[in-house]
């Protein structure tokens, strides 16, 4: 199902992996290093993210923010797109975010 | 929870606990109420765990240069210092001057901090 | 400009360096035979630069929830290695070997040498 983001216009690669970071699965034009190294900077980024909206939620006592449903960095040339367990990097000139971002909740949650 | 009782008896320690890295328990002694004590577990394990993944991308530049596994962290503010090293942490007062004194204990009773529990 | 050549008189000094506010490197020293290099130590100024930001957010949640003071601006961060400790104060960094590290002496040297003072 996630090989599928790479129909997406911009998307250069797509992986998921497990709760545990195991890599299950990914697609795209990068070699398998460098897709399982996607795949394990996304899993300890997630957690990361989950504690920084842990710690927004407990300072401000807004709801809303946890659990995150996911994170994007964007470079100068690259964005990396992260719903749930999946990953994809995207082409900022290529791809169009929203779109990109509709596709990878259907595909993270299939 | 024997070693927060100690760290907080060193000099400057005004609170000391422990925190799973799970994020599901936690303990401490000193000057905190359970809110501000949950809130300071929270908060260094969220440290902790982000310092264990930047470790492990700056060991992939500079392999076996002696960063990993990460042992902890310090944080200094212009009055206080947070010590953190593997589960453990240590609120101390800057004005004492006993950081190294705490550090050194902290590492006596802790031993090597092993990355896999992380 | 900070001394880097005092960071490195202290015990253990592996390296010293200064870094941009978005944590690049700017100018560094690393004694000879040092397993550190200069890449290396881009990405711990990146690093120690992103910690502060973070922790910054903490001691400001931390304040704002608490009566408690002095936690605010953070002056520094830390990193323990498995065998030597990042210290930095601002943006100037010393590398210490962890079996000789002064923290005390690093935070006043760091500081003298413009940390975040």
């Amino acid at each position: 199902m996630i090989r599928q983001m790479l129909a997406v216009d911009g998307v250069m690669a797509v992986c998921s992996f497990k709760d545990d970071g195991t890599f299950v699965e990914g697609y795209g034009v990068m070699g398998d290093d460098q897709l399982h190294a996607l795949s394990h900077f996304a899993h300890d980024y997630k957690r990361i993210v989950q504690g920084n909206a842990d710690q927004m939620s407990m300072f401000t006592g807004c709801n809303g923010f946890t659990p995150p449903t996911g994170w994007i960095v964007r470079g100068s040339g690259m964005t990396v797109c992260s719903v749930a367990n999946t990953v994809c990097i995207v082409d900022n000139q290529e791809g169009n975010l929203d779109e990109v971002l509709k596709e990878l909740k259907e595909a993270a949650h299939f | 929870m024997a070693l927060a009782a100690e760290l907080i008896n060193q000099p400057g320690v005004i609170a000391a606990g422990e925190y799973s890295y799970r994020g599901d328990r936690f303990s401490y002694k000193g000057e905190m109420n359970d809110d501000m004590a949950k809130m300071a577990a929270i908060m260094c394990r969220a440290t902790t765990m982000s310092e264990h993944m930047q470790v492990n991308m700056l060991e992939s530049f500079c392999p076996n240069c002696g960063s990993t596994p990460p042992q902890g962290w310090i944080v200094r503010g212009p009055g206080f210092t947070v010590c953190n090293l593997g589960n453990v942490f240590a609120f101390v007062k800057n004005d004492t001057g006993t950081l190294n004194g705490l550090m050194k204990l902290m590492r006596e009773r802790i031993g090597i901090v092993d990355s896999s529990l992380v | 400009m900070a001394d880097l050549d005092q960071l490195m008189n202290l015990a253990g000094a592996e390296a010293a360096f200064t870094m941009s506010s978005r944590g690049e490197l700017k100018e560094s020293k690393i004694v000879d035979g040092s397993r550190i290099n200069k890449t290396a130590l881009d990405l711990l100024a990146h690093m120690c630069i992103a910690n502060m930001s973070i922790a910054t957010m903490q001691a400001r949640g931390w304040e704002t929830q608490s009566d408690a003071q002095g936690f605010y601006p953070i002056e520094g961060f830390t990193l323990v290695g498995m065998d030597w400790s990042a210290v930095t104060n601002g943006r100037v960094g010393v590398i210490l070997n962890n079996n000789v590290a002064d923290y005390e002496a690093a935070n006043a040297a760091l500081a003298a040498a413009g940390g975040a003072a």
